[in-house]
């Protein structure tokens, strides 16, 4: 968003409280979503979490023509349509609830760093894996992108959006990478979280947004099937990473499952 | 070559384009010719015994026998004259000659009739590929529109078009290949593949349509029917960041399939036009499966002449739509009510359900008018110029609203007639030709529910359908 309506938006938010009927709007969640929107969701969802906010999740067909950016999740709060994690962050601060308030200058920025290598990294990986590599792509991703529709929309709109990744890809330059050095590229990212991480409970002495991040796209790897066990052995070779995951959900889903809350 | 009798009459044009006379014309033709020439005119059996037609290139005979078959039975020298010039009216009306001149000859040859005829008539053929070049500028939009067309394609007046438009904003694209049975030139089939766009700032709703179509029109008696199958595939959008949420719930894709019939009765003074429409809407699996909507509109039109000149004339129109599966209809499928080419004093589109300031449409409608037609006052540019205008004072209602559909017809009914929006007022309407009309009218609208936007005071229209 640029900074003008940036600006606008927090003056708009910083006007009301959170509301209760706050919601996110993702695609269903038994047949359609995939891997990478599914891993934005869930870091949103832990995000409003740990910062103590109610939001209801509904699932919609059309949630991504929804979304004012095109991109998974969005919420809906009060009058406003706010979508993906960093404007969401932006959008709670404006309306007094945030958790890297207590962290300094060095440390946000180390934050924000390590936040654009996840996205870099681990986000650019799962489009590629999902929509770049033949086996996935026709045997999972195509059909589930197509499910609401009848045919031949369905086709159309899953190649459509298949071209549309792959430009994508070409133009940051994973364009001619195979799929061995893209799972080389999961490890090293991990590799340098898991060394951040070391032996503390999260990535700075409270949870910040870099861990419901985190959390989101490692949960979702380790949770997702797809047709091969590779991704998921190269990120569960990292065991802090692994424990790292757990304890996020005991702490902010399993706990409340009492509460009649849904797990991710 | 001998002499041609009706070529030696003068008073009767036989050439050229401006046979534009109509056959009572002909009867009315007063000439004091002295008694025997006019027996020769008008009482001399003839027979036709040759009708031919010279210039074709691509066209195919066959289809024009259908046209000029009926010179044949004419009787008497007037009666060719007639049939002739009814021919000719029918090889133009097929749209592939661009020019047709009758010559009527005394039959020569063999086995000539001392009253034989032959009938010729000479065509010119339209050009095989005609284009157009077109650029435009409308609503901060410019655009170029490139036009081509292919008349008479395969030689039995099938016509294939193509249009282009390319714009700053959107792009669109129609291909169409039209064919009439030969010798039944109103039964014809139409197809259609075409991608048009379209923004509707009332919804704050824009949408895509790629679809293709199949249409055939045939006449039964004084009606026309319609029959069309359409697929489209429809994408639908907000037009503004700032669109409601109603809106961008509908935003998506979907794929819409419609077998529709229109029924359209004509006669003097009274037009009727009946659509019904089945649509089988595909959308989320999420909630079962296909959905389908039965929708049905039509449009009643009485003009009757009054005295001086002037025209009464009174319209209704009415329409609903019935989800079949209890799911909830979409934006781009329901109707629309106000503005000046409808329910005039309201803003375009702006009566009705709404949220948040876009209009949403609703699933039942009627409205309906009564206008005045006279001309100006005082009449000036008579005769010329000023016959194309008309003063016109109206009255107009109507009503929009979605219906709970347990609730039965008479609850139905109810919620139609209650809140009505009227408005009443006066203004000056110009024709443009038969099919476009510009108005300028003060309007008053009444009856104004919360959430309309009106237009008091002036408000101009352009358009072809009006209520």
């Amino acid at each position: 968003m640029s900074l003008a309506a940036e600006a606008f938006v927090s003056q708009m938010a910083a006007a009301e409280p959170w509301p209760e009927n706050a919601t996110l709007y993702q695609p269903l969640k038994e047949d359609q979503i995939l891997l990478s929107d599914s891993a934005s969701s869930l870091a949103v969802q832990t995000y409003l979490r740990m910062c103590g906010l109610p939001v209801q999740v509904v699932c919609r067909p059309n949630a991504e023509y929804m979304s004012p950016s095109g991109k998974i999740p969005f919420i809906h709060v009060g009058n406003q349509v706010v979508s993906e994690l960093g404007p969401i962050v932006q959008f709670s601060k404006a309306k007094g609830h945030s958790l890297s308030d207590g962290l300094d200058d060095v440390q946000r920025a180390e934050m924000k760093a390590y936040m654009e290598l996840v996205n870099n990294m681990l986000l650019t990986a799962e489009l590629f894996i999902q929509w770049c590599d033949e086996a996935t792509v026709s045997q999972i991703t195509r059909h589930r992108y197509g499910t609401p529709y009848s045919w031949p929309l369905n086709l159309i709109l899953a190649y459509q959006k298949q071209w549309e990744v792959r430009r994508k890809m070409n133009a940051v330059g994973w364009g001619g990478k195979t799929v061995d050095q893209v799972y080389e590229d999961v490890s090293q990212c991990c590799q340098a979280l898991s060394q951040r991480l070391g032996t503390q409970p999260y990535f700075f002495k409270i949870p910040t947004e870099l861990d419901a991040l985190v959390f989101g796209h490692l949960f979702t790897i380790l949770t997702t099937q797809l047709t091969n066990t590779e991704l998921l052995e190269r990120v569960r070779s990292y065991s802090n990473l692994l424990s790292f995951c757990r304890r996020i959900e005991q702490t902010y889903f399993e706990s409340q499952k009492a509460g009649g809350a849904p797990s991710p | 070559m001998g002499a041609v009798h009706a070529k030696s009459m003068d008073p009767l044009p036989m050439h050229g384009k401006d046979l534009g006379v109509n056959p009572d014309d002909l009867m009315e033709h007063p000439e004091p010719e002295p008694d025997a020439k006019q027996e020769i005119l008008e009482n001399k059996d003839v027979v036709v015994q040759h009708v031919n037609i010279q210039g074709l290139g691509r066209t195919k005979e066959d289809l024009l026998g259908y046209e000029i078959s009926d010179v044949f039975n004419a009787k008497n020298l007037i009666d060719v004259m007639k049939k002739a010039h009814i021919a000719r009216q029918r090889l133009l009306r097929l749209g592939i000659f661009k020019e047709v001149e009758v010559l009527i000859d005394t039959s020569e040859g063999a086995d000539a009739l001392p009253n034989g005829l032959d009938v010729t008539f000479e065509v010119n053929e339209i050009k095989r590929l005609t284009g157009s070049y077109n650029t435009m500028v409308g609503n901060n939009e410019g655009s170029m529109v490139l036009g081509l067309k292919l008349p008479n394609m395969i030689g039995r007046a099938e016509k294939l078009t193509f249009q282009f438009s390319y714009g700053t904003k959107e792009t669109s694209y129609g291909l169409s290949f039209f064919k009439p049975q030969p010798g039944y030139f109103e039964r014809n089939l139409t197809l259609n593949m075409y991608k048009v766009t379209g923004q509707f700032p009332w919804s704050s709703l824009k949408e895509t349509d790629r679809g293709v179509s199949a249409e055939f029109n045939f006449p039964v008696g004084p009606t026309s029917h319609m029959l069309k199958w359409e697929g489209v595939w429809r994408e639908l959008g907000c037009l503004a960041r700032s669109a409601s949420f109603a809106v961008r719930e509908e935003s998506g894709h979907s794929l819409k399939s419609a077998l529709s019939v229109c029924i359209h009765i004509f006669t003097p003074g009274l037009s009727l036009l009946i659509r019904m429409s089945i649509l089988s809407i595909e959308l989320a699996g999420f909630t079962g499966g296909d959905a389908s909507f039965f929708k049905e509109d039509f449009e009643l039109q009485l003009n009757r002449r009054l005295f001086w000149d002037s025209v009464l004339s009174a319209s209704l129109w009415g329409g609903m739509l019935f989800p079949i599966e209890g799911k909830p209809s979409c934006i781009a499928d329901r109707f629309y009510l106000g503005g000046p080419t409808s329910v005039r004093g309201f803003g375009m589109y702006s009566i009705g359900p709404q949220s948040e300031g876009d209009y949403l449409g609703g699933e039942a409608y009627w409205a309906g008018g009564l206008h005045l037609y006279t001309p100006l006052p005082f009449r000036p540019g008579r005769g010329g110029f000023g016959d194309l205008f008309r003063t016109h004072f109206f009255l107009n209602a109507g009503n929009l609203c979605n219906l709970n559909y347990g609730e039965g017809p008479r609850a139905h009914l109810q919620k139609l007639a209650e809140c009505i929006r009227w408005s009443y007022g006066a203004g000056i309407v110009l024709r443009l030709g038969n099919i476009a009309r510009l108005e300028l009218n003060y309007c008053i609208p009444m009856g104004v529910q919360s959430g309309d936007r009106i237009c008091d005071g002036v408000q101009f229209g352009a358009g072809i359908r009006f209520l």
